[in-house]
């Protein structure tokens, strides 16, 4: 328990550091009214940077005595946001704190902090195993000392929520409709309508073009089987060095100010479904191998996916790989993420006949995996020899020519 | 293969290396006409005569010193230090000269020092020792402490055919309490840890005489299944050994026959805390002698030593947590 807490009987909640670069957050919504009792770590009020959503607990237990900041409003990173009178106060260790009189009621003294075995104590290795089983630890029951979750424990009760699902089983139960369907329509969510305003504004600002290349994926198809890799990351490495090659297009360009970057700091588009999109970024991508370069692309869409990236992790890039193709698509036209140049589009690998050079060198037709790669560019910044000649490299390296 | 006692395992590894090596000698206080004071070496000045089985004046510096010069000359000296305790006087010379030789000089010296090691007779303060610690912060030295009759004439073989020094801690207490197959012949164990049981819900890990009271002491423990394992080497730790150990298991409990404080068990805890800090479901509970002379006192003396029943309330205590 801080002693600054029962000294002065009130707590700001304040907007805190979301990432090291970020310096101001927008209040998205208040989960506690005025008056409103909460628990220390209880969450009060949802804020937003950018594409980031995070939940700001209740630093104290006590009573919300004021709001100091509507929904909608943005403030810079240290500000208060609200007051909370502490007291009725359970402290860390669920005791009621001295020289306080009852919550009204005051029933709910000892009980059970909420959260993943928040007020447990757990062991380093339950910990890991919850985490590797994506197990919810306020469902273990606890047989050690005082209730504690033993290792034990944890592994019977993924032993146990494995079990009943038996992939050979023929038995698929029927969709049960949801008791409580959303309504259809509606307005849009805050992640659609910032995708929204970003496009629109990349497509009022850049001249966008869009070129496209067909690339024989032979040669990456037995590599990525050999590195066990998908062929994302082998794409990757070879933008990467076609970038290095034509630095024109790792580039930002902000009304007339034109950066070429030395450092290659790729966005991968990473889909949240219906959710949206979003684009973490593999910072320092040019020191990776393809290996590495798949090792942090799985790492990020993982994270991505589980709401759990940072501020500083989708912002920064120098130039942006999306490729739908993993869906079947067969030819885009993507839309450059500002203040960037070019971004660069991979579409669907398919078999297809296509004319080669036979054993004699005369033409024959053979079966090729095939894909088109797609570069939306900005007129302003570069013209359409250069996105060729970017693209060829790329091909020059997915085919296995001359680097 | 034989059944033999601790102390005719080792005296059965040490002839075997003198049969086998005319480099190998012995040295030390009445080891000759006397055949030692515990009778490790009894019938060697027989069969190998007194230019190899030397009798020397009441001075370990003098012993350890002379060692380290044969062994620089190209010999292989196994020397015998009484009781454990003594080799105080022969500090300097197997610390700072014997283990720093080869890293001034380049130099090897390949000298075995026996340590007859630990308590539990009523042996008193200065006949009762664990000094294995000592040695193991002493860069340039081994130090290893047999728990078994297999392993005292094994590991003895491999201290004497190892170039460096090294500190064999072989335990008064087991010479005549433990019997066991001995391979015979020639018989050399590596440096390594040994799992004396499988287990999957706690490890004890011990050494020397505390493997026997971990194993007696869990051996019935309310169904559980408890791992003991021998580290037999302390210098060379086997760290691997150790980490898949608490892998496995999750839970451990070190126990060390010497004062607590810095003992071997020590160095074990904080690899542990460490390297296998995510593989830990408890604390990690040392058992060992406080920090205290050992005790003339009979009942004194069984009041510090760790012995069966608080091994078995260490383990219970943390099996429950």
């Amino acid at each position: 328990m801080s002693s600054s807490r029962t000294e002065t009987g009130v707590v700001d909640v304040v907007m805190p550091q979301l990432g090291v670069s970020v310096v101001e957050g927008t209040v998205v919504e208040w989960r506690k009214a005025v008056g409103d009792r909460v628990e220390a770590d209880e969450i009060v009020v949802e804020v937003s940077t950018d594409k980031i959503d995070t939940e700001i607990p209740a630093p104290a237990a006590g009573v919300v005595s004021e709001l100091l900041v509507g929904a909608g409003e943005t403030v810079a990173v240290g500000m208060p946001l609200a007051r909370i009178e502490a007291g009725d106060a359970l402290t860390d260790d669920g005791v009621p704190a001295e020289g306080q009189p009852p919550a009204s009621g005051g029933d709910d003294a000892g009980a059970e902090a909420t959260g993943n075995g928040a007020g447990r104590r757990l062991s380093p290795v339950v910990q890991r195993i919850a985490a590797d089983h994506a197990i919810d630890l306020s469902e273990v029951e606890g047989t050690g000392r005082d209730g504690r979750i033993r290792k034990q424990d944890v592994l019977a009760h993924v032993e146990t929520a494995q079990a009943p699902l038996h992939t050979e089983s023929p038995f698929r139960p029927e969709s049960v409709p949801k008791p409580e369907s959303a309504p259809v329509g509606g307005t849009l969510s805050r992640m659609r309508r910032t995708i929204g305003e970003h496009m629109k504004r990349s497509l009022e600002t850049a001249a966008t073009c869009t070129t496209w290349i067909e690339v024989d994926m032979s040669r990456v198809e037995r590599e990525r089987a050999a590195l066990g890799l998908t062929a994302l990351p082998l794409v990757a490495r070879a933008t990467i060095d076609a970038l290095r090659e034509h630095p024109q297009l790792n580039a930002w360009l902000e009304d007339e100010r034109h950066t070429v970057h030395d450092d290659v700091h790729l966005g991968i588009a990473v889909s949240l479904d219906e959710d949206g999109l979003i684009v973490p970024v593999v910072r320092d991508a040019h020191d990776l191998s393809p290996e590495g370069l798949g090792r942090r692309i799985r790492d990020l869409a993982r994270r991505a996916r589980a709401g759990e990236l940072t501020a500083d992790e989708v912002r920064g890039a120098t130039f942006t790989l999306t490729n739908p193709g993993q869906y079947g698509a067969l030819m885009a036209t993507p839309v450059i993420s500002q203040p960037q140049v070019a971004i660069l589009d991979i579409e669907a690998i398919i078999k297809r006949p296509v004319v080669v050079a036979g054993p004699d060198g005369e033409d024959a037709i053979a079966i090729r995996p095939m894909c088109v790669l797609g570069l939306s560019w900005d007129h302003r910044a570069l013209d359409g020899v250069l996105a060729a000649r970017f693209l060829s490299a790329v091909r020059r390296r997915l085919e296995g020519g001359p680097s | 293969m034989s059944t033999l006692t601790y102390l005719q395992a080792i005296s059965d590894g040490l002839r075997t290396e003198m049969r086998d090596d005319d480099r190998v000698f012995v040295m030390g206080q009445d080891v000759g006409a006397f055949g030692g004071a515990f009778k490790v070496t009894d019938g060697f000045l027989d069969e190998f005569g007194a230019n190899r089985v030397m009798d020397t004046p009441l001075a370990e510096s003098g012993i350890v010193g002379t060692a380290v010069g044969a062994a620089v000359a190209g010999l292989r000296p196994v020397c015998e230090m009484q009781f454990a305790d003594f080799v105080a006087c022969g500090f300097d010379q197997l610390v700072n000269v014997a283990g720093k030789m080869h890293y001034r000089q380049g130099l090897s010296v390949n000298i075995t020092v026996r340590l007859p090691s630990g308590g539990g007779f009523s042996g008193g303060p200065f006949h009762s020792q664990n000094p294995e610690a000592w040695f193991m912060h002493a860069p340039g030295l081994k130090v290893v402490a047999p728990s078994t009759p297999e392993d005292a004439k094994g590991l003895l073989t491999t201290a004497i055919r190892d170039p460096n020094p090294v500190v064999f801690c072989e335990h008064k207490n087991l010479y005549r309490r433990v019997k066991g197959e001995v391979p015979a012949g020639e018989h050399a164990t590596p440096f390594t840890a040994r799992v004396a049981r499988e287990g999957d819900d706690l490890v004890v890990i011990a050494y020397g005489a505390m493997v026997h009271t971990a194993l007696e002491a869990t051996e019935d423990l309310d169904g559980a299944r408890v791992m003991v394992l021998d580290l037999r080497s302390l210098v060379p730790l086997d760290e691997e050994a150790i980490l898949a150990a608490v892998h496995r298991c999750s839970k451990v409990v070190v126990v060390d026959e010497a004062n607590q404080t810095c003992a071997a068990g020590a160095q074990v805890a904080a690899l542990i805390a460490q390297r296998a800090f995510e593989d830990l479901d408890g604390p990690v509970v040392r058992v060992a002698t406080p920090d205290v002379p050992i005790p003339f006192s009979p009942p004194l003396e069984q009041a510090v030593l760790p012995d069966v029943e608080r091994v078995r309330e260490a383990c219970r205590e943390l099996l429950a947590y």
